[in-house]
């Protein structure tokens, strides 16, 4: 009789649980953001919502984060949310994409765009057909480009923060001569090259390149040939390694960075999280002790410093398919701007694109201020992102051979302007 | 016995035709011969035929400014053909054909026959030691060659100091040696296929013919340019159409590398592609691409086979 009633307790415990996985909700979601931070954001997701379980699929984002998305979007399989950059990648997937511009105020009442930096709302119509005012990718994180350098290394062999281009060239002198990299530069990544020109171009007129994407200045502007020409400077002055054409930022220059053999490297808000990978750590990692930030002195015949530059790191879009399912924008909502966001920031992965939000948790005062700074530059930051991946291309072609010496700045930027004008269908 | 097989023999062809009118006759006995290769003709077209026919129309299509694809006919392959940077793609892989296929065989042919004639005790050693960059993963092997040529901190730069020598750029970020740089890893990882070839044809030359040839009185480097070389053409001949299909399928190493720079000096037919496809979102010209990468390995194909034959392997009996 015992027996019975424990075989009849188990089916009726089995039929509940079973009519609980029926009843519960699920969203399938594409990525190439850190594992580890998703998960966490998918934990604390999963926490608040109970009903929701979330399906996460990890990419490395070249080659196999873009193929898989062009071929789930031809054969209309793409999962509820995909993770998006702003721009080129966002335009790719508009037809694909579900406008977010209703959800989003339901969401966060009507004025929900003010709350996202201006920079990041600028790059989330980016590239959308004229008068076309939807919003295809809410962002989660920001960034903003600067100048990390390695200040303990800095203070053993007595080198001030340099505040002019001479100053950096002597920093630079200074660590080579002590058998350190000065500032490495992974110049056969076209993204770090492009971050490192957008510095330069706005020291000699903050916004041209955003003016020339928009053909209102051309590619061969005096400006623009000013900053390529300060590009191939910071090649022939020492300030980048030797053989920079041949190097990767990740992992080489990353890993020689946070080991302390690079005194400088051209990186962004997101280098904080290097402090919450797992052990073991270098000293100079551990709470980001060995690092500060600062922006890229004024080369010569440049107006300024370089302001900050940055903007979205990473957003979400809604796909069609997702838009089908009710839990797909209560997860992504909480993703970008909820309980998902701030596992994200308190594993120091970058800054929020909503205002509003800052790490908690066990971060040290140091990194604490670094981030403070970041908050306080990202409203004014300059755009980072370009709308057509064409003119992208051409200028990391063109950056590459006035690096290399195989073209000059003018030749270079006039090849821009080439691509510029067959994207545009001139 | 043999007598009267041979007797029966003329009368096969009057019992023959009638036996296959009668099962000509029969539909059903017809469709049941052919639901036989069914799933291999199903396979093919969904598989192969299929995406071919699909990419082939993709690329007789182009997109506006406004991304908004429309049709172009051949106006997709003039714009591909008259790109620039189509023609380096050309130059890269004929260079790759020309330097990677003969080089891999020489050194996998010479490794072989050293191997397989000179070692005992150690010759399972050689053979893995060899193939072993034929099966590591071509991140990794990506990874440790950006680290060796890298100047300043490289692997190579650490061993080259102790002789005076200091590294002053890397043979990949410049624009004239960035290929080069590349088709010397290829040749390093796929040599040990080449050898693996040519130990499966040395372990099958007949070795009455080799026997026969030591009787004559020769050895050294005439046995083995006049007897063995020749008797390896099979071996030979796969190895140069594997080579070619591998030079034009030629991706990860360029990729992971140089990513097809700087300023284009590395590109190949993969990365080309690749980029125009899922980067720059552009499928009509990569889909362009892709035909005419198709038509160029037919072609090839087809050459190999009109001047070379079609045996791949040597035949039963020793002969070679």
């Amino acid at each position: 009789m015992r027996t019975k009633f424990r075989v009849i307790a188990a089916l009726a415990a089995m039929l509940a649980s079973s009519t609980a996985f029926a009843d519960q909700k699920e969203v399938t979601v594409w990525s190439w953001f850190v594992q580890s931070t998703m998960q966490k954001s998918i934990d604390a997701f999963q926490k608040a919502h109970p009903d929701i379980k979330v399906n996460f699929t990890y990419y490395n984002y070249s080659p196999e984060y873009i193929t898989a998305l062009k071929a789930a979007a031809a054969s209309d399989s793409l999962p509820d949310v995909i993770g998006l950059q702003p721009g080129s990648l966002t335009q790719q997937y508009r037809e694909h994409l579900a406008p977010v511009n209703e959800l989003a105020a339901k969401q966060w009442g009507a004025d929900w765009a003010e709350k996202i930096f201006p920079v990041n709302r600028k790059q989330m119509l980016m590239g959308n057909p004229a008068g076309d005012t939807n919003y295809y990718i809410v962002p989660q994180e920001s960034q903003v480009l600067t100048v990390w350098y390695n200040r303990k290394l800095f203070e053993k062999h007595g080198i001030a923060v340099p505040k002019t281009y001479e100053e950096l060239k002597a920093a630079s002198k200074a660590l080579t001569d002590a058998g350190l990299i000065p500032m490495f530069q992974g110049a056969a990544d076209g993204w770090q090259n492009e971050n490192v020109f957008l510095m330069l171009a706005n020291q000699f007129a903050p916004g041209i390149v955003d003016k020339a994407q928009a053909g209102e200045v051309p590619w061969t502007a005096p400006e623009l040939v000013s900053a390529m020409k300060a590009w191939k400077g910071l090649f022939d002055d020492g300030i980048f390694q030797q053989g920079a054409l041949g190097a990767h930022a990740y992992p080489t220059g990353a890993q020689l960075f946070a080991q302390g053999r690079v005194g400088m490297m051209a990186l962004g808000s997101w280098w904080m999280q290097e402090s919450k990978f797992p052990p073991p750590l270098s000293e100079y990692v551990q709470n980001m002790d060995g690092f500060d930030f600062f922006y890229l002195p004024a080369v010569p015949g440049a107006k300024s410093a370089s302001p900050p530059i940055g903007g979205i790191d990473i957003g979400y879009g809604l796909t069609k398919n997702g838009a089908k399912n009710d839990a797909a924008w209560i997860f992504l909502a909480e993703l970008t701007n909820g309980v998902g966001l701030q596992e994200a920031l308190n594993d120091l992965n970058d800054l929020p694109a909503f205002a509003g939000h800052e790490p908690k948790g066990d971060v040290t005062e140091h990194v604490k201020a670094m981030s403070a700074r970041f908050m306080q530059d990202l409203p004014k930051a300059e755009n980072q992102r370009f709308a057509n991946p064409a003119i992208a291309e051409a200028l990391d072609n063109a950056l590459a051979g006035v690096a290399s010496g195989s073209l000059t700045a003018e030749a270079a930027l006039a090849a821009v302007q080439a691509a510029a004008d067959k994207a545009a269908g001139k | 016995m043999t007598l009267q097989h041979l007797d029966v023999q003329p009368a096969m062809p009057r019992i023959r035709p009638m036996a296959l009118r009668r099962y000509r006759r029969s539909p059903l006995a017809v469709a049941g011969r052919f639901a036989f290769v069914l799933p291999a003709v199903l396979l093919f077209v969904v598989f192969i035929a299929y995406p071919i026919v699909w990419v082939a129309g993709s690329s007789l299509y182009s997109k506006n400014a406004d991304g908004v694809a429309r049709f172009a006919g051949l106006a997709v392959y003039g714009s591909v053909l008259t790109d620039p940077t189509f023609w380096i793609v050309v130059r890269n892989m004929v260079l790759w054909g020309v330097i990677t296929i003969p080089v891999q065989m020489l050194i996998g042919g010479l490794l072989a026959y050293f191997i397989e004639r000179h070692t005992t005790t150690f010759r399972g050693f050689f053979r893995t030691m060899f193939f072993l960059p034929v099966v590591t993963s071509v991140s990794v092997i990506s990874l440790v060659w950006v680290q060796i040529y890298a100047p300043y901190y490289g692997i190579a730069q650490e061993y080259l100091k102790h002789v005076g020598i200091t590294l002053t750029y890397s043979p990949i970020g410049d624009p004239s040696t960035a290929i080069y740089a590349l088709i010397l890893v290829n040749i390093w990882q796929w040599t040990g296929f080449s050898m693996l070839m040519y130990i499966a044809g040395i372990a099958n030359l007949p070795t009455e013919v080799l026997d026969a040839a030591r009787v004559d009185g020769a050895k050294g480097w005439r046995l083995a340019v006049d007897v063995i070389v020749p008797m390896l053409a099979p071996s030979t001949k796969s190895l140069l159409l594997l080579g070619v299909i591998g030079t034009l399928q030629t991706f990860p190493i360029v990729h992971l590398m140089t990513g097809g720079g700087p300023n284009r000096a590395s590109e190949v037919f993969g990365t080309y592609i690749f980029k125009q496809s899922f980067v720059l979102g552009d499928t009509g010209s990569g889909a362009a691409l892709s035909v005419i990468v198709l038509l160029i390995a037919l072609g090839l194909s087809l050459v190999q086979i009109v001047f070379l034959g079609t045996r791949m392997s040597p035949a039963k009996g020793g002969e070679a």
